[in-house]
């Protein structure tokens, strides 16, 4: 117990969490709306585009490196899946087809960065513009109406009380959490963000690392293609284009280091949750969507602040430390 | 002489280690003080304190009858005390000029910079230390080490110290390169200059010291004159004991022939035509300068680097096909290697992590991780290795360095390897847990394993080793074998620097 507890207290999204506690709290003092189980279902739905999106995008954080291609790389999917969709190819089949597009776009993107050796940042942006390219053309500039009703149900419709891409969100993160906590290529993507030299000399198979990496961000990109889709009920080539960096800003307001080999999936779901329940919050204050940007952006300026000003705190040596130096601690049993 | 430098009471901890426990130091002007100890005695962080790049928990540095509050090196650089570190902080693509007058340049009146100026008051500086030939234009990229070192004496020389601090500056020269230093330093001497001279080489103290303090765990043992005490005197009080009982040995069963090169060569030119070969249950040491290719042999034989030509043999077996970390440690290979906070450790991440970097896929073979099995075995690592850390699972980098290489050493023994190469092993690390480490590499040996030991420190090769490779210029240039007339530390040392007999110099 007081190991989990200790987890918790030194994990990195733990300011993260605090932070959406705290928000969670002022907003419904703030808006008797907010406080509404229609309103929490209503974030949960929005919440869970942004989510699975970024869950990918995690694992390739982690590893130190960026993609920049997740928004254009999900409208692409979506829009080739809807022009299938149009054809008449069961819906049954889609995610498969989806899938191995986002596999394909991942597969790219990791050559480019592990065997040709572009920094990341370029390589997956100009993926991002020649994947929007893609799209443009799959669409021929038009937009997509009316999709099959067993296609949008994934978007649109509920189990209960809960959103059904709510569950997909969550089956997608379960799924992460898993490949990044409990396999050793996740332990691999950890050590490889963490020093990437000395995981080659540990004999860490880093194509099998970054490729893998890559490919489940853009398979994860490809479910919440799909989903988008599915929940507008239409399809068109730019509708990915507010993801592409809201991602990298959910990812990182969840405590997850920028320079690699530190966070996880936990602290992105707070993220997305977070960024979400802003948004959510000022439309119901009524404050302007004109001034909504700039509050957003205070916002995850001051969450990475003190995440860095946290961390910054534990590299100095702590009086606890200057205490070990008192007693030796040789030999000391477990 | 006058007293200009004295430093009272000084300490300084870092994360799990007393770096200085309350050490007195004093320099007079135009001496030469020796700073002296192993690895981890605390020789660089004093050097450090004096010059205020670190700023020690107690005591104070009085300079010139002054009580100096250094809060950075600027400061005490500014005031006159300069350094020459161990590792060169030149920019390697701005000129000699530019480097040399970095951060403080010449301005014209238009608020441009002066080059013209800088680059005359360079060439003077660079004149008064014999170096004319050094091209004041030239990038520092292009300039050799020794060229480099000059640079950085002439920019620690600009700012017109009264004491200057040598780190280790010996330790990427040859001999040529070496004596014209010392010259330099006979010079400054001479002008009053007092000089810190940090270094354990010993065979450098009677050509340059006039007094030595030593140091050791973080404590000052003595300070004595040059002439005062023999080497083997010296020794004791650094080391602390005897030799023998530092580097012990069992007796060992010698087996087949493990690792073998043939004519291994490097694609730069660094590792040429070497013929080695390495028994289960002998330790084999390769001895030889910085830069004699000594650490690139072992890159290249664990598949970090390509090989151009020649072949790698294991129990026998000769390598084909791809060649990397990966491949090696399949074939039972380890290697703990030179550089730990870059090659060996992932610092951000849980001593448990870093035990298990390699032997995960070896515990865990169907890519599923019992995290309760992991820590389990991880926890014993900690007791068998004696990490000294309260839980293993807090980040790496809040570890002592000799904590530290333990744990890469877990790293690699958690894997079970046949075959070890070791890379520096102890560098950096206090006493106590250096013999930990040779007592193991003693242990491994008993029980079979094939180990290769690179290693910059003559006694530590020497004490360990069954047999020794001479390494000079990226090539073998000699094999000296435990109990022959040639296993002391004077031929070997001779060997590493390329020469038969004698010093090419006397200075």
């Amino acid at each position: 117990m007081n190991y989990i507890a200790k987890q918790i207290r030194g994990s990195r999204s733990f300011f993260c969490l605090a932070g959406l506690m705290t928000l969670l709290i002022l907003s419904s003092i703030a808006s008797p709306d907010f406080r509404t189980l229609d309103n929490m279902i209503t974030i949960l739905r929005q919440a869970s585009t942004l989510l699975i999106l970024s869950t990918g995008l995690t694992a390739v954080i982690i590893t130190g490196g960026m993609d920049l291609s997740v928004g254009a790389t999900s409208a692409f999917i979506g829009c080739v899946c809807a022009q299938f969709l149009k054809i008449g190819v069961p819906v049954a089949a889609i995610l498969p087809i989806g899938l191995l597009i986002g596999a394909a776009v991942g597969a790219l993107n990791g050559f480019l960065v592990s065997v040709v050796g572009l920094p990341a940042f370029v390589a997956t942006y100009a993926t991002n513009w020649v994947v929007k390219g893609m799209s443009i053309i799959v669409m021929n500039g038009a937009v997509i109406f009316g999709l099959p009703e067993g296609f949008t149900w994934f978007g649109t419709g509920y189990i209960g009380y809960i959103p059904v891409i709510s569950v997909i969100a969550l089956i997608v993160v379960v799924i992460a959490y898993f490949l990044l906590q409990k396999t050793t290529w996740g332990r691999d993507i950890y050590a490889y963000g963490s020093n990437a030299e000395a995981a080659r000399y540990s004999a860490v198979n880093v194509y099998k690392t970054v490729f893998g990496a890559f490919m489940l961000c853009s398979m994860s990109a490809a479910v919440g293609g799909l989903l988008m889709t599915a929940r507008l009920n239409a399809a068109e080539a730019a509708m990915g284009d507010a993801y592409g960096l809201q991602t990298v800003a959910a990812v990182v307001v969840g405590g997850t280091s920028m320079l690699g080999g530190e966070g996880g999936v936990s602290g992105t779901v707070i993220g997305a949750i977070l960024l979400t329940v802003i948004v959510n919050i000022m439309n119901l204050l009524g404050i302007p969507s004109s001034a909504q940007p700039m509050v957003v952006g205070g916002v995850i300026i001051t969450m990475v602040l003190v995440d860095s000003a946290s961390r910054r705190r534990d590299e100095t040596v702590s009086k606890k430390s200057r205490n070990l130096l008192k007693t030796p601690q040789k030999g000391e049993v477990v | 002489m006058d007293t200009i430098l004295t430093a009272h009471g000084i300490s300084k901890l870092f994360p799990g280690v007393k770096a200085l426990d309350s050490v007195d130091f004093d320099l007079r002007a135009g001496e030469v003080h020796i700073l002296v100890g192993e690895n981890g005695a605390g020789k660089s962080t004093l050097s450090k304190c004096l010059l205020g790049a670190y700023i020690p928990e107690e005591g104070e540095i009085v300079f010139q009858g002054e009580t100096m509050h250094f809060q950075s090196a600027r400061d005490a650089l500014e005031k006159g005390i300069a350094a020459v570190y161990q590792e060169f902080t030149l920019v390697p693509y701005l000129n000699v000029a530019q480097n040399i007058f970095l951060n403080r340049e010449y301005k014209t009146k238009l608020g441009l910079t002066d080059h013209k100026r800088m680059e005359q008051e360079a060439r003077a500086l660079l004149k008064t230390l014999n170096c004319d030939y050094i091209n004041v234009t030239q990038m520092v990229k292009k300039l050799s080490v020794a060229q480099q070192q000059m640079v950085e004496i002439a920019k620690a020389l600009s700012f017109r110290p009264r004491v200057i601090i040598f780190d280790e500056p010996t330790a990427t020269l040859s001999e040529r390169e070496i004596c014209s230093l010392f010259e330099q330093i006979h010079k400054l001497k001479a002008a009053g200059i007092g000089i810190v001279y940090v270094s354990h080489r010993m065979q450098e103290f009677a050509r340059i010291g006039d007094r030595i303090t030593i140091l050791r765990d973080g404590k000052k043992i003595a300070t004595v004159g040059i002439y005062e005490k023999t080497s083997e005197q010296l020794v004791n009080m650094m080391v602390g004991r005897d030799i023998s009982q530092v580097y012990h040995r069992s007796e060992n069963q010698r087996g087949g022939i493990a690792l073998k090169t043939t004519a291994l060569c490097d694609k730069a030119g660094r590792v040429k035509n070497v013929n080695i070969h390495v028994r289960h249950g002998e330790i084999v040491g390769v001895a030889g300068l910085v830069g004699a290719g000594r650490t690139e042999l072992a890159k290249l034989i664990f598949g970090i680097d390509p090989i151009a030509s020649g072949t790698l043999e294991i129990d026998g077996k000769q390598l084909t096909g791809k060649h990397t970390p990966l491949r090696m440690v399949k074939y039972n290979v380890g290697m703990v290697c030179e550089d730990r906070k870059r090659q060996g450790l992932a610092l951000k991440d849980s001593i448990a992590w870093n035990i298990m970097a390699v032997s995960l896929r070896r515990y865990f073979p169907r890519q599923f991780i019992n995290h309760k099995k992991m820590y389990g075995i991880c926890g014993e690592y900690r007791k068998k290795f004696r990490i000294a850390s309260p839980d293993i699972y807090r980040p790496c980098r809040l570890l002592s360095g000799g904590n530290q290489q333990k744990v890469v050493l877990a790293k690699w023994l958690s894997n079970n390897p046949e075959i070890i190469i070791f890379d520096e092993p102890t560098r950096g690390i206090d006493v106590g847990a250096k013999m930990e480490i040779y007592a193991l590499m003693d242990q491994l040996a008993v029980e079979g394993k094939a180990i290769l030991m690179i290693s910059s420190e003559l006694p530590e090769v020497i004490g360990m080793s069954d047999r020794i490779y001479v390494m000079y210029n990226g090539s073998i240039v000699n094999e000296c074998v435990r109990g022959s007339g040639d296993f002391n530390a004077e031929a070997i040392g001779a060997m590493m620097l390329g020469i038969k007999e004698g010093s090419c110099c006397e200075c």
